[in-house]
């Protein structure tokens, strides 16, 4: 027989405002199994815990039911208070009277019988409840790292110098990401390659850090602490054990005027290449669209002038498996595109402001790469049309971002910032050019950033017009600028000689497929979903998977670095125990009445299921079962729901409590 | 009329500037001097107006206009502005450039006014009003205006037929001349 204990929770007045408490706990108390009831102002406090404790001990409970608030909120409080007075924590539930009850209800009388009721289920159901083990899993303290931006990076170093391998995939031929590509950065002005190139050299040396450039995530099996990473290194055409990155076959090649992606197609680079010159690993690649040896048969100069012998144009694609215990996915954003949309994607191009069909017309990746000393130009802010330097200049800010019309009703955040650097850049360059600003807000919260801002028009003398452009066109060599200032009430036309966009940060092509790859969520953006936006910002939802960087949002250089080393905390957390300890509330096969029809498998959103051979002791096969691994199980209960001879249950949510919760109605 | 590269004139900015003694660009426009000016009513620019056609060197918009000559100097926005812009010294110097200004001010009759005022001290010693509603009539075109107010005014002794001078007449040229000395020097608005 049963001894439950039933404790009923004023929560202050939210709960006995609308419902008579003391009347709740007197009626509980009658009802078959119930040992004990009683009400308390603050259940959650420390004198409504020890409330709870005492009575554990003195009247010998052998189950609890606690009415008060959801238990989304406090299950997890008394499932602790409860265990530390001797029962097992499952042995716990917890009646909702508060969201389902008194904060929905009027009527005193209404809302105190339903409470009654909702309580009593849960005695009933409390009945049923078994002893469930806590389930422990073994974690592999090794770290998989996805994406080589300053996100990826910044993690995998703060991973590796904690003591932790950590396997490092970059998509392109070099780490460095988005951040490579830029000049300096805000708000302090300081050069991107100078505080960048240092940390991508410390990946390549660190003893503690696999790094697979030019690798895609092919495959994702396992969970928290045991997942196992099928990695695609894709066929680089050189050897990088043998390369010395002397870089002749670079000089050599004859195909030499393929736009260079990495300078927004400004500058030209070979057939083998390296994207730029302070490139990790400083391995070259070919591409093989282009390259003549792939394309006709003929040439193989670069194999024929290679001193080590690295070229090689047999090698192919490599599978490689990594078993890691945690994932930090890091994978960036790109840049909106104006005149193309995305495949899948429900973001609209632009079909505004010439992008495309006016060729001084450009984005602000562009304009950093003018600007960059590595850049195509070195340096020498040129329109791209004549090579002539503008001397009248305008900016347009929110390109993409905030346009609810094409899809993107978000701000992209660093976009004010980079603006005001923009025009700081192009008057240190360009003395008597005069630079134009036409934004609809500006956003500045961040340290030093608003004085930067102010710094652009106060003392660089930006001049800032705020309403947005409604349309651009080319007259002779100029642009003409179409905007108003709101302020004044007044149309203002620009004739400029150059116009840069500053286009709005979107989550990279392809971004929804990897998410599937990892079981992570995502939104309708396809920006990875953190497990909450202000408690867990870095972790998914999916246990074992952290996101750092633009992935999960549009963030600026500080932010993103500081999201790196938090998610690599939360690594090293993981990494800090052997063995993990999980909820039990995880799916059971009852193998006796098991066919194997692994409906169950079918339908198991966790990947959770396995087929498990049952032999006698001569080890003949006598049936195959499901199994499901307690440590891959979400407990959504799926499979219990579809699973047709009802051999499986989910532990705490078995047929027999719910029914007996109906029951009790 | 649109604003263009043509229209604008960041010398004047920086003129201002100097004469003010106060920056125009850190204006932000937050609109706190306009909500408190006790004569924005009746101005055809707010205050933060004022400074945001400045900033784009529309000056010869302000100076048409009659906002600064509205401006009663009180200083309210100078003490509210969050960000230290001291937009009384902008209006003196704004005042001071349209005195200068032989352009598009001369529409304005506050200037004309004001001007007539001073010229009748400088001869007078003192103001006769007879002869500064008179020319102020006759200069500005409008004939005929407030005729009907003159009986009134004389029959109640408020306006003389006659001047009468002021007998310091010397000692009142004397601060006219120093201040003009003054103003070349840039000593003096």
């Amino acid at each position: 027989m049963s001894r439950i204990g039933v404790f009923v929770c004023h929560c202050g007045e939210n709960i006995s405002r609308t419902v008579d408490v003391e009347r709740v706990a007197a009626q509980v108390g009658k009802m078959p199994g119930v040992a004990f009831a009683t009400d308390y102002k603050y259940m959650c406090s420390d004198p409504g815990q020890t409330l709870l404790k005492k009575t554990i001990q003195e009247q010998k409970l052998s189950h609890v039911v606690v009415a008060a608030c959801s238990p989304r909120m406090h299950e997890k409080t008394f499932r602790k208070a409860v265990e530390a007075a001797g029962l097992n924590p499952y042995l716990c539930e917890m009646a909702n009277i508060r969201e389902h009850c008194s904060w929905v209800h009027e009527d005193k009388q209404e809302a105190t019988a339903k409470a009654i009721e909702i309580v009593g289920m849960l005695v009933e159901r409390v009945k049923k409840n078994r002893v469930l083990p806590t389930i422990t899993v073994p974690v592999t303290k090794r770290s998989l790292v996805i994406g080589g931006g300053i996100a990826g990076i910044q993690a995998a170093l703060d991973i590796a110098d904690a003591g932790h391998h950590v396997v490092l995939v970059e998509r392109d031929p070099s780490i460095g990401g988005h951040m490579a590509q830029l000049s300096e950065t805000f708000p302090t002005l300081d050069c991107s390659q100078c505080i960048m190139t240092p940390k991508m050299v410390d990946v390549a040396n660190h003893p503690n850090i696999t790094l697979y450039s030019y690798s895609e995530i092919e495959q994702v099996d396992g969970y928290i602490g045991n997942f196992q990473v099928t990695i695609r290194r894709k066929a680089r055409s050189v050897d990088e054990d043998k390369c010395t990155g002397c870089g002749v076959c670079m000089e050599k090649c004859p195909v030499k005027k393929i736009p260079n992606k990495f300078d927004c197609n400004l500058g030209m680079r070979p057939a083998i290449y390296v994207p730029f010159p302070q490139a990790v690993p400083n391995t070259p690649v070919i591409d093989r669209d282009n390259c003549i040896k792939f394309k006709t048969g003929k040439c193989g100069l670069c194999q024929k002038v290679c001193g080590p012998g690295a070229v090689d144009y047999e090698q192919e694609d490599r599978l490689v498996v990594e078993p890691v215990g945690a994932i930090v996915v890091a994978t960036g954003f790109d840049l909106y595109t104006i005149d193309e949309k995305p495949k899948g994607s429900m973001i609209k191009g632009y079909g505004e402001f010439g992008h495309g069909k006016i060729p001084d017309v450009i984005d602000g990746m562009t304009f950093e790469r003018l600007a960059s000393a590595s850049g195509p130009t070195g340096g020498k802010i040129l329109r791209p049309s004549d090579g002539k330097e503008p001397k009248q200049i305008v900016f347009i800010q929110c390109i993409g971002s905030r346009a609810r019309e094409k899809g993107i009703s978000y701000c992209s955040k660093v976009c004010c910032m980079y603006t005001a650097k923009h025009t700081m850049l192009y008057h240190h360059k360009v003395h008597d050019g005069q630079a134009y600003v036409f934004f609809m807000d500006a956003r500045t919260p961040g340290k030093a950033y608003d004085e930067f801002w102010r710094r652009s028009i106060e003392e660089e003398e930006a001049v800032y017009i705020r309403g947005m452009v409604s349309r651009l066109y080319q007259k002779g060599d100029k642009i003409v600028v179409m905007g108003s200032d709101i302020a004044v009430g007044v149309q203002v036309e620009i004739e400029a000689d150059m116009v840069v966009l500053a286009t709005a940060i979107q989550p990279r092509t392809g971004a929804d497929s990897l998410a599937q790859k990892l079981g992570i969520s995502y939104d309708k953006y396809n920006f990875y979903s953190e497990a909450h936006a202000k408690l867990r910002p870095v972790e998914c939802a999916t246990a074992g998977i952290y996101l750092v960087g633009a992935c999960q949002g549009p963030k600026d250089i500080p932010d993103t670095v500081s999201q790196a080393s938090a998610a690599a905390a939360k690594v090293m957390t993981l990494f800090a125990k052997d063995k993990l300890e999980r909820e039990p509330i995880v799916a059971r096969v009852k193998e006796a009445g098991c066919v194997g029809c692994f409906a169950c498998k079918k339908v198991c959103a966790y990947g959770a299921v396995e087929e498990k051979e049952i032999r006698d002791r001569q080890g003949n096969l006598i049936k195959v079962v499901a199994y499901v691994n307690p440590g891959v199980c979400g407990g959504c209960g799926t499979c219990q729901a579809t699973c047709p001879s009802k051999s499986v249950e989910l532990d705490g949510y078995t047929d027999e409590q719910i029914v007996a919760m109906i029951e009790a109605l | 009329m649109i604003i263009s590269q043509s229209t604008m004139d960041v010398d004047f900015v920086r003129k201002v500037e100097a004469l003010s003694g106060t920056s125009v660009r850190r204006c932000f426009q937050c609109g706190k001097c306009s909500a408190g000016c006790p004569m924005a009513t009746f101005m055809e620019h707010p205050p933060n107006r004022v400074v945001r056609l400045l900033q784009l060197g529309q000056w010869q918009r302000i100076l048409a206009g009659r906002s600064i000559w509205y401006c009663a100097s009180c200083e309210t926005c100078s003490t509210r502005c969050p960000n230290k812009v001291h937009l009384a010294s902008i209006m003196d110097a704004l005042r001071k450039l349209s005195w200068d200004a032989e352009g598009p001010s001369k529409e304005s009759y506050v200037q004309l006014a004001n001007k007539l005022f001073l010229q009748n001290i400088r001869t007078y010693g003192r103001q006769y009003e007879m002869r500064l509603a008179a020319v102020f009539n006759v200069k500005s075109g409008q004939f005929l205006k407030d005729l009907m107010l003159g009986p009134k005014l004389i029959s109640k002794g408020k306006l003389k037929m006659f001047h009468s001078k002021n007998k310091n007449l010397p000692e009142i040229e004397k601060i006219f001349t120093r201040i003009e000395e003054m103003r070349k020097k840039g000593e003096a608005l």
